[in-house]
């Protein structure tokens, strides 16, 4: 409790060696750092509250950039500022920075003639796959709604693999993004139309989105 | 030096292209070093990642200092780092901490969407990717895939074929991921174990 009383510098300083201890300790992506700043944030010092959390998580995975500076970001910003902001980051860097530091100036190129060192390594690179392919599964069914969509997904990784630089295909999906929305909340507000129904008077129109399309319903104006 | 903020400027833009976390990277980084640069070969980019992967800290960032390093050293690992995370604060410092009041808006629903779902296909090409560095002896030959779709006899390069333990290891990641609640830290551990036996067997 005293902790929400501390001066500007004690609270950037809490922040910095915060974010330094979760980056040096926690193996793998951004996501799994969200148990430990939820343990440091949360119940340690009560800076955040649980929903701060939870929005400050989907936020996170919303803006461009790597999920564990955006978190070190979005925290160190509610936090203490954009000072904050800047203390969390440099501390969520520093670890990782130096541990790789280290190791590259030993392996620079990482080209090993050791039998069982390029052993470990495929052994490595094998589980890796395997993560990468649940995670992009998962990824797969909360964000595919549709088979227009599957067909879409399938364009775009078509488009990948003949070798259309990916930084491309990003940026069109952008317009593409609009399109399609714009397209759908048509389609959306003509389907309401055809019917006369009275149940429409008595709801808002916000909350009237269909139960097909329950993310991205036609909640826009 | 002037190399250092080339770089600098490439992290930029991959962090700002970088939605849905940070195996985003792997396509990115592989069309820019391995495809257009070639200052690390495939197999080199594979080694890194496993390294990064395993140490300490979040992957995206031990793999940009990593690259960083291969390109120019010190000064390089700096300059990717401070690529990656000063777009970060600046649009966090800009914009994006109002995006949960404008995330109803049109231009902020669409955008969202499309760049969801390409990144959804760019992951699945990173899978890709790694079919051809571990389940499979060389990456995957796309000329004979799409031969099958014109109906063509495929022709399979010299020496393409499954790799056992890849195999092996990547099956069980995957039942264990499924099946178990184990940490990534022991799947990772366990698979690298494994890959030193199997490599005295295959």
């Amino acid at each position: 409790m005293e902790i929400q009383t501390l001066s500007g510098t004690r609270r950037l300083l809490l922040l910095y060696c915060s974010f330094f201890r979760i980056t040096a300790l926690v193996v793998g992506g951004g996501l799994a750092m969200l148990p430990v700043i939820e343990e440091i944030f949360v119940n340690k010092y009560k800076l955040l509250t649980r929903e701060e959390l939870l929005d400050m998580t989907a936020l996170t995975q919303t803006v461009p950039g790597i999920i564990a500076i955006n978190s070190a970001v979005y925290i160190g910003m509610k936090i203490g500022g954009v000072p904050g902001a800047l203390a969390a980051a440099a501390g969520a860097v520093t670890p990782p920075f130096t541990v790789i530091l280290i190791i590259a100036s030993f392996f620079p190129r990482l080209d090993p003639k050791n039998r069982y060192l390029l052993g470990v390594f495929a052994g490595i690179r094998a589980a890796v796959t395997g993560m990468i392919l649940v995670t992009g599964c998962r990824m797969f069914r909360r964000t595919v709604k549709s088979k227009l969509e599957i067909a879409v997904v399938t364009v775009f990784f078509v488009l990948a693999v003949m070798k259309v630089s990916p930084a491309l295909l990003i940026l069109a999906a952008v317009p593409f993004g609009w399109c399609y929305v714009w397209w759908q909340t048509r389609r959306l507000a003509q389907a309401e139309e055809m019917p006369a129904d009275g149940k429409n008077a008595s709801e808002t129109s916000s909350s009237g989105a269909a139960p097909e399309t329950r993310e991205d319903g036609g909640t826009g104006k | 030096m002037n190399h250092c903020v080339v770089l600098f400027f490439q992290f930029c833009k991959f962090s700002v292209l970088c939605f849905g976390g940070g195996y985003m990277l792997i396509p990115l980084l592989t069309a820019e070093f391995v495809d257009r640069e070639q200052v690390l070969t495939m197999s080199e980019f594979g080694n890194l990642l496993s390294v990064a992967q395993v140490t300490p800290g979040p992957v995206g960032l031990n793999t940009a200092t990593y690259v960083g390093y291969v390109n120019e050293g010190f000064f390089g690992s700096l300059a990717a780092s401070l690529g990656l995370i000063v777009p970060t604060i600046l649009i966090g410092c800009s914009a994006a901490a109002g995006i949960n009041r404008w995330k109803d808006t049109f231009l902020v629903k669409g955008m969202l969407k499309g760049t969801r779902l390409a990144a959804v296909a760019l992951i699945m090409f990173a899978v890709t990717i790694f079919f051809g560095m571990s389940v499979f002896t060389q990456s995957i030959p796309w000329e004979a895939v799409g031969a099958l779709f014109k109906f063509e006899r495929p022709v399979l390069p010299e020496g393409f074929g499954l790799s056992p333990a890849g195999v092996l290891i990547c099956g069980v990641t995957i039942v264990l991921m499924l099946k178990t609640k184990l940490p990534t830290t022991a799947l990772l551990l366990g698979s690298a174990a494994a890959g030193a036996v199997l490599s005295a067997w295959f």
